[in-house]
C-alpha cells in the first residue's frame, strides 16, 4: 500500500513538473534577451539603467578563461531578501545571458556560459527591491601559450 | 524517452546543495555547417524551473550565451528526504523534468 502511494504521488510529481514550464509565474523577458546594448537590456530588464554598484555581491570567475564556451562563473550575493540574480556578459552579441528568479532564502547560483571576447561579467541582484550591482573582468584565452 | 536530466542534491547545516547538468545542445543560431555554410537554426533552453516538494523555488531564464550541456547548481534551504524537481522548455517547446531526493 505503502508503496502504492509512493508511486502515485512520483506520477503526479511527473506530470506537474512536465507542466510547470508553461505555467510560469513570471515571464520571459524577451525584450532584454534581445536587447544588443547593455542599457537597452537593463532598461528592459528593470526598468532602469542607474543602478548602485556594490561589493557584496561576490563573483567568482576564472581571471583567463581556457575554453571560451565553457566559462564557470559562481554568483553570491551578499544581500538577505536576494529576489533576483541576473547576469550581463558585456562583450556578447546578445549580452543578458541569465535571469534566475529566487522564491526563498537563497543567495547562490552557478552556471556555465559562453563568452565572445574578453570582457566583464556584470551581475545585478535585487534584494528588497533595491537593485545591485558588480562586475568582474574575465580574459578569454583563444591561444594558450604561455601569454602572462 | 532519453534522460536529459541528471540531478545530485545533498543537505549540509539545513541547505541543500543541487548541482544539475542538462544534455542539451544549446545551438546560438550563429554556428555554421562546414559543408555547406548553412546557419544552423537556434536551439536553447529558455526556462529552467526548480521546485521543492512541489513548491516553486526559482526559475532561471536563460538566453543562448549559456553553454552547451547546461551546468546549475545553487542552494536552497531544505532537509534530507525533501524531493528536488527541475524542468525545462526550450525554444522549440521541448521539456523534460526529473527528480531527485535530497541526501
Amino acid at each position: 500500500m505503502k508503496r502504492r502511494t509512493l508511486l502515485k504521488a512520483s506520477l503526479q510529481l511527473g506530470v506537474t513538473g512536465l507542466l510547470f514550464p508553461g505555467i510560469a509565474i513570471s515571464a520571459y523577458p524577451t525584450g532584454a534577451f534581445l536587447a544588443k546594448e547593455i542599457p537597452d537590456a537593463l532598461r528592459e530588464a528593470f526598468g532602469t539603467t542607474d543602478i548602485g554598484e556594490s561589493n557584496k555581491i561576490e563573483i567568482d570567475a576564472p581571471h583567463i578563461a581556457s575554453d571560451a564556451n565553457m566559462v564557470p562563473v559562481r554568483i553570491k550575493s551578499g544581500f538577505e531578501n536576494t529576489e533576483s540574480i541576473s547576469l550581463v556578459v558585456t562583450g556578447n552579441e546578445s549580452p543578458f545571458t541569465a535571469y534566475f528568479k529566487l522564491y526563498e532564502e537563497q543567495n547562490f547560483v552557478s552556471t556555465r556560459i559562453r563568452m565572445a571576447d574578453t570582457s566583464d561579467l556584470l551581475v545585478i541582484v535585487k534584494a528588497d527591491g533595491v537593485l545591485h550591482t558588480n562586475k568582474r573582468p574575465v580574459r578569454v584565452g583563444r591561444n594558450d601559450c604561455g601569454e602572462s | 524517452m532519453v534522460r536529459t536530466l541528471k540531478i545530485r542534491a545533498y543537505e549540509t547545516d539545513g541547505q541543500v546543495i543541487v548541482k544539475s547538468v542538462i544534455n542539451h545542445p544549446m545551438e546560438t543560431g550563429r554556428r555554421k555547417v562546414k559543408k555547406t555554410g548553412k546557419k544552423i537554426p537556434p536551439h536553447f533552453i529558455k526556462e529552467v524551473i526548480v521546485s521543492r516538494n512541489r513548491r516553486i523555488v526559482m526559475e532561471a531564464f536563460w538566453g543562448k550565451s549559456i553553454s552547451r550541456n547546461p551546468f546549475l547548481s545553487f542552494q536552497i534551504p531544505g532537509r534530507k528526504g525533501d524531493t528536488i524537481t527541475i524542468s525545462w522548455l526550450d525554444n522549440r517547446g521541448n521539456t523534460d523534468s526529473a527528480s531527485a531526493k535530497v541526501r
